[in-house]
């Protein structure tokens, strides 16, 4: 069926079964990668995109569900000033190892500081717990999370 | 072909699910269920309703003591909810990860009837009813008279749950446990919830235990519960009270644990609920 | 500035951002995808592969189109590339279904029957040493007329008589399950054909072993395969055997139909079927005197090797070669054997048989404190060899070993002494203290006589300098480190030299990215190759300059006897972690998690601290949480909801140090890491739970359905 929503703000449509994954319409038919599959089935989090301004898995989003919405991945994230400097602090801090959860953590951050701009580290950890890192036990992860708090301290 | 519908009214809804549709919320569930290999489309088949626009299944509304919340409410909103109680709140905010609970909505945690469904122990305690419509009508029943077994409901296929009602009755203590398979994002190998209101004289007004994962269903036992009213909490042995619920905790063996620790911890934390009770007397 | 000093990682910015392309990423033209179709059958004769009539463009591949011969070229030949006539184990390819929609691949898999005449399988150790399945019935060997892969003996000392002189002897058997690697990415091939070449790339460790599979398979000249490594979401070892596994069907594939073929895995079929970690049954006799002394010890080693042989004898070497862990024990029988049974072969995963041994020497000791009623780490730390001290393989131990300043420096960021004794008494608090090396490289002579690493650097005419080695980055760091090494030898920004995924048509054979190597081994050759370069940079024109591996002067091995010693060098650390156990639930809350490692000089301080926390708490999933269960011949926990690995949510904080020890033959004075942060840390926690509840339990996971288990028996 046609089905119409924005991608990292720019209107798409097409003629699509209702209930494929909004992952895999992402990743094949529109050919933005970032957002990476680990599991399919909403344990891992690698496949996390913003949909209407908050976190969701995109294995789970019947694109149905989509339509009319604005969904934001990391291709989007990474234009935006915000997506910069989680971006950056990830480089900083070393949070990045084989880099397969981390388009995936990055908007997990994002969603995070989009609603608390401050948190601590706590809080880091609940809002990334969805997201899971086999390589660096999620220290440096939370470390890059506070850090793009802090040095990007007005964007959010 | 599967067809879809996401109607914004709840008359379109029920004439939708008149037509035999399968009520899907967030989902979370059902494309778990469903999921095909990689790269592969979701198997269904036959018709879905999604949910999630329909505006009367979106409300929260709170009134002379009870808490009316749509079916479709993700666990977030509720978790937001500055009237959500807390022992509901403990309980949402175990569920999963927030990518889940952005997703998740209550009426589907009921729908999919799992034995490890979270929401539904502290719903339980809460003696929550529902409400289940259909072109033909509405009826309001309690919770545990809608899921008779694992993954068994009594919601007839023209009806849809549209409404849980949740009374705010206040106690002097509640306790929520989930003992997942790890420490967050964890499906449950049980789950436990109690509460308990004493009266003046240190007498038991109300004591309510549910427990979750332990049987095919969410395990209450009222007559328990009842022999239990006007007992001095202070006389009771903790150990031997958590026994009566023994007969009634009967779990299975699975890939997440073990029959054994299921029921020995639910017995724990029985008597544990007492104990911890007693000594803040 | 002091090579030690962190830079960025080159990749941390594509990757982050979503730029990098894993092999999922890829976009082919005229794209083809390849399924498995798998034995739902754990053993039996094959009488009969019905396949379905296939659509236009479907192909089925099989031992049939195979032009070499059909097996994966591993150590052994064992394990058949297609099954021919037996199947060993649920999940055993049959053959490869190609076509361009995955649906109908879907369909078509679903409609393929497999007849065998069944035969009774053996899934456990257990079984398969009495030769009886479950059920009880009597089985044939699986293969040839035992169940062992091998049986090996080390010995020191005069055991016999110091066990005649014993006051006590103790017995202890540990035990720990298997373990999946979950690297984020699931396994994933590419494979097309090109200019007469079968070219594959895809995630995946060991770019030489693929290509080496993939020309046994085809029969063909080493011209004839080309494999390139795609940026590898995680690896663990899971991508050092199981590329070849997928990848020898694939290069068939490829070679008959000619045409571009992705694998990509679901994870249900990542986790059901490819390689895991060995569980392990170790057990103990120990030759105490009267005051509790340590005078001899017996440790008989067993692994479960799976359905076909892998790299089991290697990891049951390791295992044995670390038997002892870090101590001196000067009469000692070490015993080891691997086990043929009928599940999904075993394979290669971080330490390689060395955490299996450590956890269960580090236990062993733990209880030998205790019965001498001394806190762990004091005791153990009075057994801890010395430079010059004999080994089990008869060598002697030729490290400079710095562990009693480690334990000084871990009790004083812990408290681990004052707390020891504070929790000897508490019921809920403990707190344990593992002690362990691992060593560098492959095992004895393996790198002289097996890999015969080497190593290039180009400087091209306009003075660029590219590094060419078979190593993968995975995720630990090496497109960052070689640079440093490099630059620092060439007093050059790293960010000038040119590093990419390697690709078997330009780069040396380096060896795998495995074994804690690719830093000490092929970071030295490439130092060595730097200098080469220097010297000669004044020559005009593009220059190569290529380092090739010798063992360090002063080592022997006789692989035949297994006599001398077996790596050039080891990594050590010191692990303490801090628990509460839940009186009510026996669930275990980690407090605390402290570590201490000599590492040599760390090439790049926060990678090496990545490779700690991240080491760290994959050990403490593998101590806690990783519960992986055989059921009917089938792993229970199939999918990630099941098989948990940790979250953010489930461990604090990891405080580490490193202490510099500089290795002559690493580069800038660098040893191995990648696996000694795994080593250590299931043998801490299980201690600090061990000393919390004030008794033994020898067995991970130790889940709070074990510790349930062993508090219920005990009452």
């Amino acid at each position: 069926m046609k089905i119409n929503f924005t991608l990292n703000g720019k209107e798409t449509s097409g003629d699509w079964p209702a209930e494929k994954r909004l992952l895999d319409v992402i990743r094949e038919d529109l050919g933005l990668t970032g957002t990476k599959e680990g599991c399919g089935e909403g344990e891992c989090g690698a496949c996390s995109v913003l949909l209407d301004g908050k976190i969701v898995n995109s294995c789970l989003i019947p694109l149905g569900q989509a339509e009319g919405a604005r969904v934001v991945t990391p291709e989007g994230l990474k234009e935006n000033p915000r997506g910069k400097a989680i971006l950056d602090a990830f480089a900083q801090a070393g949070a990045v190892q084989c880099g397969f959860c981390t388009p995936g953590m990055m908007m997990a951050a994002e969603a995070l500081l989009s609603r608390n701009p401050k948190p601590d580290e706590q809080a880091v950890r609940e809002a990334i717990s969805g997201n899971l890192c086999r390589c660096t036990g999620y220290d440096k992860i939370v470390l890059a999370i506070l850090l793009a708090a802090e040095k990007g301290d007005g964007l959010w | 072909m599967v067809e879809t519908y996401r109607p914004e009214s709840l008359q379109e809804a029920l004439e939708i699910r008149a037509r035999g549709a399968l009520p899907f919320g967030g989902g979370t569930d059902l494309m778990v269920a469903r999921r095909g290999y990689t790269g592969n489309l979701p198997q269904f088949d036959g018709t879905l309703l999604f949910t999630d626009r329909v505006a009367e299944l979106r409300r929260i509304t709170v009134a002379e003591e009870v808490m009316e919340i749509g079916a479709a409410v993700t666990m977030t909103e509720l978790l937001e909810h500055p009237e959500t109680p807390d022992l509901l709140r403990e309980a949402l905010a175990l569920i999963a990860a927030p990518g889940i609970r952005n997703r998740a909505t209550l009426g589907g945690n009921i729908g999919n009837a799992s034995p490890a469904g979270d929401s539904l122990v502290p719903l339980y305690l809460y003696d929550a009813r529902v409400e289940l419509e259909s072109l033909r009508g509405s009826r309001i029943i309690p919770l545990k008279e809608l899921i008779t077994g694992v993954r068994k409901l009594t919601l007839a296929d023209n009806e849809l749950l549209t409404r849980i009602i949740l009374p705010l009755t206040v106690f002097t203590r509640t306790s929520y446990r989930k003992v997942g398979t790890r420490r967050a994002n964890a499906l449950s190998k049980l789950s436990f919830s109690g509460a308990l209101t004493l009266k003046r004289d240190g007498t038991i007004e109300d004591l309510r235990i549910a427990l979750g994962a332990v049987a095919p269903t969410v395990v209450r036992r009222e007559t328990i519960e009842k022999s239990l009213q006007g007992k001095s909490l202070e006389g009771l042995n903790p150990k031997e009270t958590a026994q009566k619920w023994a007969n009634d905790i009967t779990p299975i063996n699975d890939q997440r644990s073990t029959a054994a620790y299921r029921k020995q911890v639910a017995l724990n934390l029985i008597a544990g609920f007492i104990r911890k009770a007693q000594e803040e007397l | 500035m002091k090579i030690s000093q962190s830079i960025t990682r080159f990749d941390a910015w594509e990757k982050g951002s979503g730029e990098t392309r894993y092999v999922a990423d890829l976009e082919v033209k005229g794209l083809n995808y390849g399924r498995f179709y798998r034995s739902p059958f754990p053993r039996g004769k094959i009488k009969a592969v019905k396949v379905p009539p296939l659509p236009e463009g479907y192909h089925v591949v099989d031992h049939r189109d195979v032009p070499g011969e059909n097996c994966i070229a591993m150590i052994n030949k064992d394990w058949p590339a297609f099954a021919v006539d037996e199947v060993r184990y649920i999940g055993q390819i049959i053959l490869l279904l190609v076509g361009p929609d995955r649906e109908v691949l879907d369909r078509l898999i679903s409609g393929i029957e497999l007849e065998v005449e069944a035969l009774p399988p053996l899934y456990t150790m257990e079984e398969a040493e009495a030769g009886r399945s479950a059920q009880g019935e009597t089985a044939p060997p699986i293969r040839g007329d035992s169940n062992l892969y091998a049986d090996y003996h080390l010995s020191i000392g005069d055991t016999s008589s110091a066990f005649a002189r014993a006051a006590r002897v103790v017995e202890q058997t540990c035990q720990t399950g298997f373990q999946e690697h979950i690297y984020m990415e699931t396994q994933g091939l590419l494979g097309w054909w090109e200019e007469g070449q079968v070219a594959i790339t895809g995630s995946l460790q060991c770019p030489y072993y693929v290509k080496h599979a993939s020309q046994v398979v085809l029969g063909c000249s080493e011209e004839a395969v080309r494999i390139t490594q795609a940026p590898t979401g995680g690896g663990f070892g899971g991508k050092e055997d199981y590329p070849e596994i997928m990848g020898a069907p694939l290069a068939v594939a490829v070679n008959k139909l000619k045409i571009p073929i992705r694998i990509i895995f679901d994870r249900v079929e990542d986790i059901s079927f490819t390689s895991k970690r060995h569980p392990a049954k170790i057990s103990f006799r120990t030759a105490l005197d009267e005051t509790g002394e340590i005078l001899a010890m017996e440790v008989d080693t067993q692994l479960n090797g799976g359905a076909y042989e892998s790299y089991s004898c290697i990891v049951l070497q390791r295992a044995i070669f670390h038997a002892l862990g870090v101590y001196c024990i000067p009469h000692a029988r070490v015993r080891g054997r691997a086990w043929v049974t009928n599940t999904v072969p075993s394979g290669a995963f971080r330490g390689f048989g060395a955490p299996q041994a450590l956890y269960a020497i580090e236990t062993h000791m733990n209880e030998l404190a205790r019965l001498k009623g001394e806190i762990p780490g004091d005791f153990k730390r009075r057994y801890l060899i010395k430079t010059g001290d004999p080994t089990i393989t008869r060598g002697f131990m030729k490290d400079t070993i710095i562990m009693p300043a480690m334990y000084d420096r871990i009790d004083q960021i812990s408290g681990y002494r004052r707390k020891a004794e504070a929790y000897k008494n508490h019921p809920t608090l403990g707190i344990g203290i593992s002690f362990f090396n691992h060593g560098c490289g492959f095992t004895g002579d393996g790198e002289q006589r097996l890999i015969k690493a080497r190593a290039k650097l180009r400087r091209d005419e306009e003075g660029r300098v590219e590094i060419l080695t078979a190593n993968v980055e995975m995720g630990q760091g090496v497109l960052t480190t070689f640079r440093k090494i490099v630059a620092e030898v060439l007093e050059i920004p790293p960010e000038t030299i040119i590093h990419t995924n390697p690709d078997t048509n330009r780069v040396p054979n380096s060896g795998p990215t495995a074994a804690s190597r690719s830093v000490m081994i092929v970071g030295y050759l490439l130092q060595e190759a730097a200098k080469q370069l220097k010297e000669r940079w004044a020559e005009p024109g593009a220059i190569e300059a290529e380092a090739h591996y010798t063992m360090p002067p002063g080592l022997t091995w006789n692989q035949d006897t297994m006599e001398g010693d077996c790596y050039p060098s080891y990594g050590w650390g010191i692990n303490v972690v801090e628990v509460e156990v839940d009186p009510e639930t026996f669930e275990v809350e980690t407090r605390g998690i402290w570590a201490v490692y000599d590492v040599g000089v760390a090439i790049d301080n926060t990678i090496m601290e990545g490779q700690i926390e991240g080491g760290m708490i994959q050990g403490l999933g593998y101590g806690s949480l990783e519960k992986l269960e055989v059921k009917d011949g089938k792993f229970h926990q199939n999918t990630m909801a099941d098989y948990t690995i940790p979250t953010s949510l489930d461990f604090p904080t990891t405080v580490s140090e490193t202490m510099e020890n500089p290795f002559e033959y690493g580069p800038s004075g660098a040893k191995g890491a990648g696996e000694l942060v795994f080593d250590g840390a299931a043998p801490a926690f299980s201690g600090a739970v061990e000393n919390a509840l004030g008794r033994a339990m020898p067995r991970i996971p130790l889940t709070p359905e074990t510790i349930m288990e062993v508090l219920v028996d005990e009452n």
